[in-house]
């Protein structure tokens, strides 16, 4: 089913699309915004300054910024979703040649007013032009091996851009996020079969290269793998990130050590405090019951965006709300997976807590789509 | 999927007629549509969509169980756990031969920085530039915002910068331990002790390595832990070595030398009580080594132990002691002495006249030239050669320095019959002051061979012996002469029987061969208590100019006699040398009341 085949007059126009807006959703982000504001109020010592502020005011931005993307059809949004993916594969490559180079690696363009991240674009914009080629694309020829190339390489130049930045954490999550919304397309079985074979053949080549002259990642990157299998190792050189979360996380407990009470963080013994590792200071704060509040905080708002898109029957609104809620799942998954030491750290910021301008924008403006997509469903 | 029209003209038509809505038609075909969409393709989307959810729910799962576990464990405090090898940052101390302090420890501490922990790298910078007027504010702000981690900014600080930088509060400003070498003597015996500096260098600690002197010598002693801390114990005795520099450093000045060497050594054992070269420098501080220049004027040169000189007539006392042990002369024996000496093309000359003849004794006291070239040329090439290397002269002295290897005596390529004469009043073979100290501690404490040492020693076996007691003997009472009524009369020191001999040699040109007219090298090399030996000293300055006569006076006699004189007045009463005062100056009374 197509729009061109909607009647308009069962969707809802003007101010009356508000009431339409998908309110649990916005509740949620609402809420798990909150719970960064107040981390970012500890970890700067009781201070407004310097990262509450700027994160409250991007974070009204972006709500506003959300209603605005919500306001617009959804339809307009899919015609444009060529647009946006071409544009932010433009970035990147702007990113390439004319970025700015922060903390070793090159990854921000600056465009006057803000310092934007175009790998952070791209992961909603990709979904987005995914959702609408799937949309596009007759349900006969998915899996037919053309039709499956294609995507694929739509989903391969992005990230061979912002692997090249370097950033491996942004380049999984753009892979993992494009073969999801591939995956929930429809894509036959024995795709993902392979490529998981390839993967597994490809990382033992990674681990094969290691030292010789061919050797496919940087060497902070194996350290970082080592490290990961084995933190204990280095516990002040490259395995102190993890070892000094895992003392936070283990001193919170429980319960916690009260708000403003984390040693670890407030000590300075955690690096990236604000950004990637915030996790660890609602941990010991809160303890385990702050924690996983925050995860289940994520999991509803994820759980909402699957039934907004199991009830819509238009399959680009349906694919890009799924498609964006996997994003948002593994975002904070990936995060907090390796806050714990499940993964190796990559650097995934927590979404919308981490402070950081870029990642929290585009956050919001993927749940205008999904609001879009909710308000303006075929009924 | 249906593709019949949602509008079908002919049902509207119909329905028209009938009056009914026709939007009813285009409802129920929608209706109709979206039943079509349940097909195959959705239930396939909504079984993936199960498939990932399951996926999902067990990365939820085991978030959840990895941060419930983590929750539980025990919690652990922050720490900094070392790892890799320790450097060891203990170094022993280094104390005289009473067991006082020459080189000891201090716990300072180093400052180093994480500029990623900084807050505000310009007040940081700002301040540290206030703190230490050494460093740049500019570059260090230029540190701290590039892409370092890590990056020392002073090695060691003082307690009261470590407080000062304290304050500044900047999180990423950390101190680590520091241990460092500290000389409490300042320059006394910096030659000796050498210096120390960093070698590898981690923030919880650096090791501290010897770079020159005993320190260097001794560095895999220093740094055993298997020492417990026991300290390296020198023959120096601090007090003597400190009276020594002093009265060396005023003669140094009054007597215009450029630079000056002392050496006092105990006679029986070789330990060297003292050992000065000046001009010196604080082991603190150690200066650079110079790139450019002469070496040998830099403040780091050992005089004492690297300078090599023709130390001059010092010399002649082992000619004559050699002569009287092969018994070709005895003291009185009459020498020809008239001059010029002729040999070849060379004259050997003497100071004054001294007309046809001198008693051996006289010889020395006279330091007659021709007279002892003419007993060397009795003794011959081959036992002169021997008889100085039995002395130690031909090698390195075994000094427990690293810089004492290159103290390598220069002897004549070719030892040929001028040389022996030459080398008989000490030219043509360039020794250093310890050689001379060790020589004459041999031939003069009874004629048992000694090694000049730095250690301490308790008991020292006799050496192989060099000349008989007798001619020992016989040659300590000429070199008593020699200060009675010699050329060394400033020498004497009431109660301590000083004997000696002076040296005074034209310094080699440095570019194009022959001697200055007008730069020596002047030595007192002495012995005391002339009747019961115990010490030997050697003073040597290196162009000293007395200016207080008519025309500049050079030689040793005028030079550095009275220095070493003054020495001994200073340093015996320290060493514990009574005074042998035999009988009391009545008769100045009886004098004056003339």
């Amino acid at each position: 089913m197509s729009y061109l085949e909607y009647n308009t007059k069962y969707v809802p126009t003007g101010l009356r699309k508000l009431l339409h807006l998908n309110w649990p959703i916005i509740l949620l982000l609402c809420a798990v915004a909150c719970a960064g504001f107040l981390m970012l109020y500890s970890v700067a010592g009781g201070s407004m300054t310097p990262w509450v502020e700027p994160q409250m005011q991007r974070f009204a931005f972006g709500l506003v910024l959300m209603l605005i993307v919500a306001m617009v059809p959804i339809w307009f949004w899919r015609n444009m979703a060529f647009v946006a993916y071409g544009g932010s594969l433009l970035l990147l490559l702007g990113v390439e040649f004319f970025g700015e180079v922060r903390m070793g690696a090159q990854r921000w363009i600056d465009l006057g007013f803000m310092r934007l991240q175009p790998s952070e674009l791209t992961k909603i914009t990709m979904v987005m032009f995914l959702a609408a080629y799937y949309d596009w694309l007759p349900n006969k020829k998915t899996s037919h091996p053309f039709w499956v190339v294609l995507p694929v390489l739509f989903i391969l130049t992005p990230t061979m851009l912002v692997l090249n930045q370097p950033d491996l954490g942004t380049a999984l999550l753009l892979l993992l996020g494009g073969a999801t919304v591939m995956f929930l397309a429809g894509v036959h079985w024995a795709y993902f079969a392979t490529v998981v074979g390839a993967g597994v053949a490809g990382i033992m080549a990674v681990f094969q290269s290691r030292g010789t002259t061919w050797q496919l990642l940087k060497d902070y990157q194996y350290r970082r793998i080592d490290t990961f299998l084995d933190p204990a190792n280095d516990p002040l050189g490259a395995g102190y990130h993890i070892t000094q979360a895992k003392i936070a996380l283990g001193s919170g407990g429980w319960t916690g050590r009260g708000f403003m009470q984390g040693t670890q963080s407030r000590l300075n013994f955690l690096p990236e405090k604000h950004t990637d590792f915030i996790f660890t200071t609602l941990a010991e704060e809160f303890g385990f019951v702050g924690a996983f509040t925050l995860l289940v905080l994520y999991l509803l708002i994820v759980i909402f965006c699957i039934i907004s898109a199991l009830g819509n029957r238009d399959r680009f609104a349906s694919l890009l709300t799924l498609g964006i809620a996997m994003t948002f799942f593994l975002f904070f998954a990936v995060n907090m997976a390796m806050v714990t030491g499940l993964a190796p750290v990559v650097g995934v910021p927590l979404p919308l807590v981490s402070y950081g301008g870029s990642a929290m924008l585009v956050l919001l403006v993927a749940f205008g789509l999904v609001q879009s997509a909710h308000i303006h469903r075929p009924r | 999927m249906s593709r019949a029209p949602l509008r079908p003209l002919a049902r509207i038509l119909k329905a028209r007629e009938r009056g009914e809505n026709p939007d009813a038609i285009e409802a129920e075909n929608r209706a109709r549509r979206h039943e079509a969409m349940a097909d195959k393709q959705r239930q396939r989307a909504e079984g993936r969509l199960l498939v990932l959810g399951l996926a999902f729910f067990c990365a939820f799962g085991l978030i959840g169980m990895r941060m419930s576990a983590l929750a539980s464990s025990v919690p652990e405090e922050p720490r900094a756990s070392a790892v890799g090898n320790p450097i060891i940052g203990q170094r022993s101390d280094i104390v005289d031969r009473n067991g006082r302090i020459l080189a000891t420890n201090l716990q300072t501490h180093s400052l180093y920085a994480h500029p990623r922990d900084m807050i505000d790298p310009a007040h940081a910078a700002k301040e540290l530039a206030a703190i230490f007027p050494e460093l740049d504010e500019a570059e260090l702000l230029k540190d701290f915002e590039g892409d370092r981690r890590f990056l020392w900014i002073r090695r060691q600080i003082s307690p009261e910068q470590m407080q000062a930088v304290h304050d500044i509060g900047s999180p990423g400003l950390l101190f680590g331990p520091r241990e460092m070498r500290l000389y409490p003597n300042g320059p006394i015996a910096a030659h000796i002790l050498g210096g120390a500096s960093y070698g590898r260098e981690g923030v919880a600690s650096a090791e501290v390595i010897g770079v020159a002197g005993v320190e260097r010598k001794f560095d895999g002693f220093l740094r055993d832990p298997a020492n417990e801390g026991a300290p390296l114990q020198l023959s120096l005795d601090l007090t003597v070595q400190a009276a020594a520099e002093q009265v060396l450093a005023g003669g140094m000045s009054i007597m215009n030398a450029k630079g000056a060497a002392s050496v006092l050594m105990d006679i029986h054992t070789g330990e060297i009580i003292s050992m000065v070269s000046l001009p010196d420098f604080d082991p603190n501080n150690r200066p650079r080594v110079q790139a450019t220049g002469d070496q040998s004027d830099s403040p780091l040169f050992n005089r004492a132990v690297q300078g090599v000189y023709e130390l001059g007539s010092v010399f002649k006392i082992f000619t004559v002691a050699q002569a009287m042990e092969l018994a070709l002369v005895n003291p009185n024996t009459m020498i020809d002495t008239q001059g010029p000496l002729t040999w070849g093309r060379f004259r050997i000359r003497d100071f004054h006249d001294y007309g046809p003849e001198l008693s051996t004794t006289d010889v020395i006291v006279e330091s007659s030239n021709i007279g002892t070239a003419r007993i060397a040329m009795q003794i011959g090439a081959e036992r002169q050669r021997a008889f100085l290397d039995s002395l130690g002269f031909l090698e390195a002295t075994p000094l427990e320095m690293v810089e004492a290897p290159t103290g390598k005596p220069l002897l004549p390529r070719n030892w040929s019959e001028i040389s022996t004469m030459t080398i008989s009043y000490g030219h043509g073979l360039s020794s250093s002051p310890v050689h001379l100290a060790a020589g004459y501690a041999s031939l003069l404490n009874g004629g048992t061979r000694v090694e000049p040492t730095l250690l301490r020693r308790e008991t020292v076996e006799q050496g192989p012996r060099v000349v008989s007691e007798a001619v020992s003997a016989r040659s300590r009472s000429m070199l008593r002469q020699v200060v009675t009524r010699g050329t060394a009369s400033f020498g004497e020191v009431p109660g301590y029987e000083v004997g000696g001999k002076t040296g005074t040699a034209d310094k080699p040109r440095a570019a194009g061969g022959g001697y200055y007219d007008d730069k020596v090298i002047s030595t007192f090399a002495s012995v005391f208590p002339a009747n019961d030996p115990q010490y030997v000293l050697i003073v040597t300055l290196d162009e000293p100019s007395e200016n207080s006569g008519d025309e500049p006076r050079r030689t040793a006699g005028w030079t550095a006699v009275p220095i070493a004189a003054e020495m001994i007045r200073r340093t015996a009463p320290l060493l514990g040398l009574r005074p042998q005062v035999d009988t009391p100056q009545q008769v100045g009374v009886t004098l004056t009341s003339n």
